[in-house]
């Protein structure tokens, strides 16, 4: 009979689709090229090909490019490989030698190795942080350039309740929603922290990988209370008002480069970044996001740029 | 690594972001926008079916909706109308459309002409002719259709998640970006789950009404109309 | 929503590589398929009885999205999830189980009158296959052809949400920030891509079975 025939197929197929699952062993997920087994400090030459990494954020990807682009220009072989993704992912890349160098910021890094940090000024987390990286990655020079986490609330939304301070978000955290990055929720200086600093507890936590559908629903009221970075554009073109953060929950944020040691070890690759380090400041960075995200111009181009403006390249 | 650690941890399954809830949207999603769709194409496919006019539009209809790339489109959507449950179910409506049209249209088209002829002679009615005879008899045909559309909003509501983050897709993208693969895997798996059993249903419905349309008559299951006789492919999968 | 000319010259290369990148993704797939179709299909057709259960498991196969069969393919693969192989043959997969129907209901069209005379006339069963079933099958066939190719590349962006898909990367890269111009090319090159193929086949059809040109639509 064709019906129990039809159903003997459908039973094949769903067997075939359970036996599959059984298959596998090895992380699909795993990097592709993870073969570099973890070098110790002076096994390396000096002249081996540094990797900058990035996270998945447009300043990120520039300074990543900057760096590479620096040290190139210093002799040095270098790639770049962008949009790694998280902090939790790309340290662990750091750390299997898929990447050998990525531009980071000092007060999260630090949250991120101690989440108990008592350091509130830029000197106090620069100091506290070698202490935690783990072993084969060092810091090398930090910047005077800043780019901060911050919580941000519409002109609107900030006049109608009186909101300017995270101190204010206790007023009506209970029946609002925070928006944010997927893995702001468990950072120290996310929800965690406005609930055990500013007693502010949200009724929901949004994630958003991208900005536009955040920027559409803070405007739609959605959300009320959206993160951001100090240096992206959308803040002023919005006018969204920057909530003050008084007890210092968000540290300093200074970039700075970490690297595996081997690169710490390679004096042209050092020198190279602490060139670009000295010449960056806050005001580049606002520059630079500005002619990727809303000119749409290509990371590496603007780096080049940059560069060679401050005869670097 | 254990593949189903995502699928067997029942905390995984619980609250706003638990497997059950997103399960839940899902299946919303794809029924609201397959009966927006059916309540639009199906008295439009009798009315081309049985009267013959506007068949030209339907053989283009459903080539250029194959052709469509949902991702782009939603993405679209969602920049120009913002992340709203609405403007999703709307976009899914509109691919949940072309499937069910054709089928309702060639089912009508092709009902037995004995039985029509037979029907017009004894003096029935144009809207009875439609009632009686010709709708019972497509009834297969727009069940396979409703089948192929069903799919296609399975499918397609997957990558919604995307644009909205609702849906079982956000297993999917989530577990891509925490390098979580039993998180990715477990969003395909209920994915692949939920088409497969809302496939045999509607197959077995299918059945069903092709043993009311012809008793008596061996009824061979309508497959999901991959072939017609004029050789144009009606399926429409995402 | 202005294009931004000026992007799309810059990025010109960047656009170029992704197109090639798309087709191949799309089209290896039915290449594949149609390769192994075609005798799967013959088999299946002869097989009555299991007929039915061939074609319903490959039902269940097809009805299972293709997201989800991406993200499984590296478990039946081996490989990691963003090496291109896992599209080629989850795309294959789909494309087989579409055209083994497509070459079984063509096989089927063929009356037995058409056979019989075949092999009165003296015709070998092989002959007869290649000369006559096959031929008068292939409007079918050609016909799946075209759907499978069309979906297969629509289908190929979807990928991007496990970090592939060719073209499909620039909705990513538009979706980042209000961005629409990388969007609309990419629309727009996946619609030209499925028209133009669409029509190589309908040409190749027209040039292969001359005899169906004078037959009505």
């Amino acid at each position: 009979m064709k019906i129990k025939q039809s159903l003997v197929g459908v039973g094949l197929g769903i067997a075939a689709l359970l036996l599959s699952a059984c298959g596998g062993n090895s992380n699909p997920l795993g990097e592709a090229s993870s073969s570099q087994p973890a070098q110790s400090g002076s096994a390396s030459a000096a002249g081996a090909p540094v990797v900058v990494g990035s996270a998945d954020f447009t300043e990120s990807k520039i300074l990543a490019e900057i760096y590479s682009q620096a040290m190139k220009a210093k002799g040095v072989d270098s790639s770049t490989k962008l949009g790694i993704g998280s902090r939790e992912i790309y340290i662990k890349a750091l750390q299997d030698g898929s990447i050998s160098a990525v531009p980071e910021y000092t007060g999260n890094l630090l949250l991120n190795f101690d989440a108990n940090a008592t350091a509130t000024t830029a000197e106090e987390v620069e100091k506290s942080l070698p202490a935690v990286l783990p072993p084969g990655l060092k810091l090398l020079k930090s910047s005077p350039a800043v780019d901060q986490d911050v919580y941000v609330v519409t002109k609107d939304f900030s006049a109608k309740n009186g909101i300017t301070s995270l101190e204010d978000l206790k007023k009506i955290a209970s029946t609002s929603s925070l928006g944010g990055p997927p893995e702001l929720e468990k950072r120290a200086y996310g929800p965690p922290g406005l609930e055990k600093i500013y007693g502010a507890k949200f009724k929901e936590f949004r994630p958003y990988a991208k900005y536009p559908p955040k920027i559409s629903d803070l405007d739609a009221n959605k959300i009320q209370v959206a993160t951001f970075f100090t240096t992206d554009a959308v803040i002023s073109e919005k006018g969204y008002v920057q909530l003050k953060d008084p007890q210092s929950m968000i540290l300093p944020q200074n970039v700075i480069p970490l690297v595996r040691s081997d690169v710490a070890d390679n004096a042209n690759a050092v020198a190279a970044l602490d060139a670009v380090q000295a010449a960056l400041t806050t005001d580049d960075l606002v520059q630079l996001d500005k002619k990727v995200d809303s000119e749409h111009q290509d990371p590496a181009q603007v780096a080049g740029e940059w560069l060679k403006s401050k005869g670097l390249a | 690594m254990n593949l189903f650690a995502y699928l067997s941890d029942p905390a995984n399954w619980q609250g706003p972001d638990g497997i059950w809830n997103l399960l839940l949207q899902h299946l919303g999603y794809t029924v609201a926008a397959v009966g927006i769709a059916a309540v639009i194409a199906i008295p439009l496919g009798i009315f081309i079916g049985h009267t013959g006019r506007g068949s030209f539009l339907l053989i283009g209809l459903s080539n250029a909706a194959r052709a469509i790339p949902t991702l782009g489109l939603l993405v679209l959507v969602v920049l120009l109308l913002g992340t709203g449950t609405g403007p999703i179910i709307g976009v899914l409506a509109i691919l949940a459309l072309p499937p069910i049209l054709t089928a309702t249209a060639a089912g009508v088209r092709g009902a037995d002409h004995e039985a029509v002829h037979a029907a017009r002679a004894i003096g029935m009615s144009a809207r009875q002719v439609v009632s009686k005879v010709e709708w019972p008899l497509a009834l297969p045909l727009v069940i396979s259709g409703l089948r192929s559309s069903t799919l296609q909003v399975v499918a397609t509501a997957t990558v919604a998640a995307y644009s909205s983050g609702e849906g079982l897709g956000r297993l999917l993208i989530t577990g891509n970006a925490t390098r979580n693969y039993s998180e990715m895997f477990a969003g395909a798996f209920m994915v692949a789950v939920l088409a497969i059993v809302l496939d045999l249903l509607l197959g077995g419905l299918g059945w069903l009404a092709s043993r009311h349309a012809s008793p008596g008559r061996r009824v061979r299951p309508v497959g999901r109309m991959i072939s017609e006789p004029t050789g144009t492919p009606l399926n429409l999968v995402g | 929503m202005n294009l931004d000319w000026a992007w799309i010259q810059r990025e010109l290369p960047m656009i170029g590589s992704l197109l090639v990148e798309h087709i191949v993704l799309a089209v290896l797939p039915v290449l594949i398929a149609l390769i192994v179709s075609l005798p799967l299909g013959f088999l299946v057709s002869k097989m009555r009885r299991a007929t039915n259960i061939v074609l319903a498991f490959l039902g269940v196969i097809y009805s299972i999205p293709s997201l989800a069969l991406f993200v499984m393919m590296p478990l039946i693969l081996g490989t990691k999830i963003l090496n291109p192989a896992n599209i080629v043959v989850a795309l294959a997969i789909y494309s087989v189980a579409l055209l083994v129907r497509s070459v079984v209901d063509g096989l089927r069209s063929v009356s037995p009158a058409v056979k019989q005379s075949a092999s009165a006339v003296g015709y070998g069963w092989g002959r007869r296959l290649l000369r006559i079933e096959l031929p008068l099958a292939m409007p079918v066939i050609f016909a799946g052809l075209r759907v499978v190719t069309v979906s297969n590349i629509a289908l190929v962006s979807v990928a991007v949400l496990v970090g592939s898909g060719a073209l499909g990367k620039l909705f990513d890269l538009g979706f980042s920030s209000f961005f629409y111009t990388p969007i609309i090319v990419a629309l727009i090159l996946m619609l030209a891509l499925s028209l133009i193929f669409d029509a190589l086949i309908l040409l190749i059809q027209r040039g292969t079975l001359p005899w169906l040109r004078k037959q009505p639509a």
